[in-house]
């Protein structure tokens, strides 16, 4: 059976940037078709990524502070963990989110038409959902298809094995887990399993934790966790996995490899993402797809096909929502005839572990080995005294200017709510602020939010909440 | 056809600041016919096609919005890939090239309705180079009003708080390139490097005088713009300093001080009305010669506060005595700070001695839109080989600045050659002016 449809603009993807892109393109009045696989709207960011995750990390957050507390004099007791109610009502955040997506597109009239939608020509488009197929005639496309969980070759196909998306659902939870991946998804996940009282372990095959981003800001969170999970495993790769009745065997080899083969519950595998591009039959619409289904775009996200865009996770790293979003943006303003280009200077990463780690712009171990010439600021947590206050006192902001302009050019943060500080650092850098707009900002105290200027008057040399030998 | 204003995305009632052809006119392609102006930017509207213009339905000052009717355009010829896309007179940018299609129809469509720009982008917009907009000191804000306007921000010198460029900053830059009233700074010169005078020793900064301020940029101008040639040569005055010192007490006497400039005006004067071009101007398009026939002569004044150029109205209505006493009178007014503006306008050629203080000779840089100036340096004996013998003669060193564009060598040896004869001619430099 086949309908026949028309979209002036069709956006194929409903995540943060497909759905941004089409409600953005809608408000600009054209009539947009969304086209999505899965039955609600918001990919992966809501439905099994950032949302549902960050609802857990919630959770885990308070069994820590829960715990904190019995040191101090306030008991509550070891928790009692549902796991089946936790996961619902993650379940329920999701829900409450998703619906109301689909509430926003109704609004802007929006049509979405749930389905996998391949090209079948450069204005053509088919959408399959079960035994129903529809042909979608569009004038332009935005394609924001995003990514999925890269798979490791070789791990037997079992439920115990589990991706991102597994490994949301905790019913049941393991009494052992090993997290392949030291990077910002896998580690996210442990601190969740860990809080929850699974017995967690790492392996990541590079030299360290969160590949890419500075040392120093990953050193207090590796020190967390290195006392409290059962082990981390650097440099060193997964030789095989073999599922058994009791559990997963596991055998390594690296550099702290242990002597023997362990068992585990689960695996959790989260080695990266993969992006969608090579899923879509591009190739019939004439679009360029990489060998690591990355489409490549100009900065007015347009692909090599002048009326087809391309956003998010698909186009390439940083896979990140509030990337996506952004670009999304600019590809339905281009779309409706504006002149929009893609010119942030800076995206933020965050990883929402225990303690939280942020960054943005330039980081020091890059600056280092590309011999960019910056001053540092660095202003450590256990001289602040909010940071005291929450029991929590190994935080770190740091700050690096550019050595000749003066201008902000990267921030690192550790510490609780890092992810929220560091998008100061970030309007900083676009406004191109230097250290003494940052100093001589006033900002509340007690807070958090104090260690950026705090950092910015070490930069300077002004700061008096730290003594600091003359230069 | 008639011509409508194009599509003006979130603009109406626009206000026309210029209407840029008149009934009958010519125009071309792409020409521009009018120009609008919102609170964001200028604009021109191009000619949707070459024709000759009829029935004006605009003036300046009228607001406009899009649909509504500029001209009547006659004798319009449309070459097939000269029609714009839609037939309206909105000038597409270049289409993007086309996809590989199976179905060409939509996909032109889709091509040709993307891009939705309201009017076309100044063709006077440089090109935008994404390394240094990307670098450019400006706020999310500035960049997007920037890439709205296809201003290369790395072109932009910013007003705002430690050369941050504002918003402001960005619309006078499209505005002075849109009335080409400015030279875009830096634009191909290559920047002289900034060095920190304190590391090699104290220092002190002093702010330039107002005079040099406003002069500073003129000269610059004209001296990258003018292809400048500067002509050498020697007058004889002799003769004319014996007579000088003869008639100079009796003119002090009137309360006239007959200086040596006096009688060197007198003679460029009698220069100009034989070699009339060198009272010229290019006109603005630079295809034409402006002939004045009026010859009011600047001269370069020395002043507590700087340089200034005074003006001697009709000098060539003047005799010796007349032009002596102006000099004097306008003089003192430029040392007083006196001089008005009308004093300082509407030369047709300048003179700038130095001979009072010094120098053999130097390349004076002229006060364009003039195309020459004669610079003069100080008079000395010299021997002069005449009649079989070495003689001493008083010889003033002439320096003539021309704009090659106007003047060719052969013609300017010709007015120095002439200069100098009539400056070793007294009898004539003392005649009363033809009526």
């Amino acid at each position: 059976m086949s309908t026949q449809r028309d979209a002036e603009l069709l956006v194929l993807g409903s995540g943060p940037g497909g759905y941004t892109a089409a409600f953005r393109a809608a408000d600009l009045g054209l009539r947009v078709v969304l086209v999505e696989r899965w039955p609600t709207l918001g990919g992966v960011c809501l439905n099994v990524g950032c949302i549902p995750s960050k609802a857990l990390l919630h959770a885990a957050r308070v069994i820590e502070e829960a715990a904190e507390m019995g040191a101090r004099g306030i008991d509550f007791g070891p928790p009692r963990i549902d796991a089946a109610r936790l996961n619902a009502w993650k379940n329920e955040v999701v829900g409450q989110l998703t619906k109301g997506l689909t509430g926003l597109a109704g609004q802007r009239q929006v049509s979405v038409l749930h389905g996998t939608g391949r090209f079948v020509s450069p204005t053509q488009m088919e959408v399959v959902n079960g035994g129903e197929r529809s042909v979608v005639t569009f004038d332009q496309c935005i394609i924001a298809a995003g990514s999925e969980p890269a798979r490791l070759a070789n791990l037997p196909d079992d439920p115990r094995v589990m991706d991102s998306t597994g490994a949301l659902e905790l019913d049941p939870l393991p009494d052992r887990l090993l997290v392949i991946g030291g990077g910002i998804i896998g580690l996210e996940m442990a601190t969740v399993y860990d809080a929850l009282g699974v017995r967690v372990s790492v392996v990541e095959l590079t030299k360290t934790l969160i590949p890419g981003c500075d040392r120093d800001l990953v050193r207090p969170l590796q020190k967390r966790i290195g006392a409290r999970y059962e082990s981390i495993m650097l440099g060193t790769r997964v030789t095989g996995v073999e599922a058994v009745g009791d559990g997963l065997r596991v055998s390594f080899e690296g550099d702290q490899a242990p002597g023997e083969v362990e068992v585990y519950d689960r695996v959790l595998v989260a080695v990266g993402r993969r992006a969608n591009g090579g899923q879509i039959a591009a190739e019939k619409a004439g679009v360029n797809v990489d060998d690591r289904g990355i489409i490549a775009v100009d900065k007015q996200m347009r692909t090599n096909v002048p009326h087809i865009f391309a956003i998010g996770d698909v186009v390439g790293e940083p896979m990140l929502a509030h990337k996506a979003t952004h670009e999304g943006r600019v590809a339905a303003e281009v779309a409706a005839g504006g002149r929009s280009f893609f010119d942030a200077r800076v995206i933020p990463s965050v990883a929402y572990t225990d303690p939280e780690v942020a960054w943005v712009g330039l980081g020091e171990d890059e600056a280092k080995a590309s011999a960019v010439g910056y001053e540092k600021g660095v202003f450590p947590w256990a001289a602040s005294g909010r940071s005291l206050s929450i029991g929590r006192s190994e935080g770190l902001t740091k700050l690096l200017f550019d050595k000749e302009s003066g201008q902000l050019i990267g921030a690192g943060i550790v510490g609780t709510s890092a992810g929220d500080l560091i998008a100061e650092a970030a309007l900083a850098i676009e406004m191109g602020t230097d250290a003494a707009d940052i100093g001589m900002t006033v900002h509340p105290h007690p807070t958090l939010s104090e260690t950026l200027s705090f950092a910015a008057e070490a930069a300077e040399g002004t700061i008096t909440d730290l003594y600091m030998p003359k230069r | 056809m008639e011509v409508v204003v194009p599509e003006l995305g979130d603009f109406a009632d626009v206000e026309i600041i210029e209407v840029l052809v008149s009934e009958g006119d010519e125009v071309r392609l792409e020409d521009p016919l009018i120009t609008l102006e919102t609170d964001k930017a200028t604009m021109e509207v191009p000619s949707p096609a070459a024709g000759v213009v009829k029935g004006l339905r605009v003036a300046v000052g009228d607001r406009v919005s899009a649909g509504q009717p500029i001209l009547l355009l006659d004798g319009v010829v449309v070459a097939e890939d000269e029609a714009p896309a839609s037939g309206a007179a909105v000038h597409l940018e270049p289409a993007p090239e086309e996809p590989p299609s199976e179905e060409p129809t939509v996909a032109q469509r889709a091509v040709a309705e993307a891009p939705r720009t309201p009017v076309t982008q100044p063709r006077t917009l440089p090109p935008i180079s994404e390394a240094g907009f990307s670098r450019a000191h400006a706020s999310p804000s500035v960049r997007k009003l920037a890439r709205e306007l296809g201003v290369d921000l790395g072109q932009v010198s910013g007003t705002g708080k430690k050369g941050r460029v504002t918003a402001d900053d960005v619309k006078a830059w499209v505005k002075a390139i849109l009335r080409g009233s400015v030279e875009l700074p830096g634009a191909g010169l290559p920047k002289i490097p900034e060095v920190d005078f304190a590391s090699f020793g104290p220092i002190d900064v002093q702010p330039l005088g107002r005079i040099q301020r406003i002069s500073g940029p003129r000269l610059q101008a004209s001296w990258l713009n003018l292809p400048h040639v500067t002509q050498h040569d020697e007058a004889d005055i002799t003769g004319l300093e014996e007579t000088r010192q003869e008639l100079k007490a009796a003119a002090l006497e009137r309360g006239v001080r007959l200086t040596p400039l006096a009688f060197v005006i007198r003679a460029c004067v009698l220069a100009l009305e034989e070699y009339p071009r060198f009272r010229s101007s290019l006109t603005p398009d630079g295809e034409g010669l402006v002939l004045k026939n009026y010859c009011h002569i600047g001269f370069a004044a020395d002043t507590p506060n700087g340089l200034v150029v005074p003006v001697i109205r009709d000098a060539d209505q003047m005799g010796i005595h007349d032009l002596a006493a102006e000099l004097g009178t306008l003089s003192q007014r430029a040392r007083d700070g006196k001089l008005g503006p009308n004093d300082m306008q509407g030369g047709v050629f300048t003179v700038s001695s130095l001979g009072g203080i010094g120098g053999t000779a130097f390349t004076p840089i002229i006060n364009a839109p003039e195309v020459a100036i004669l610079g003069v340096s100080r008079s000395r004996f010299q021997p002069v080989y005449a009649d079989g013998a070495f003689v001493p003669r008083l010889m003033l060193p002439l320096s003539l600045s021309y704009d090659h564009r106007v003047i060719d060598g052969a013609a300017a040896v010709r007015f120095t050659t002439y200069l100098c004869e009539a400056l070793g001619d007294v009898e004539r430099l003392l005649e009363p002016p033809s009526p």
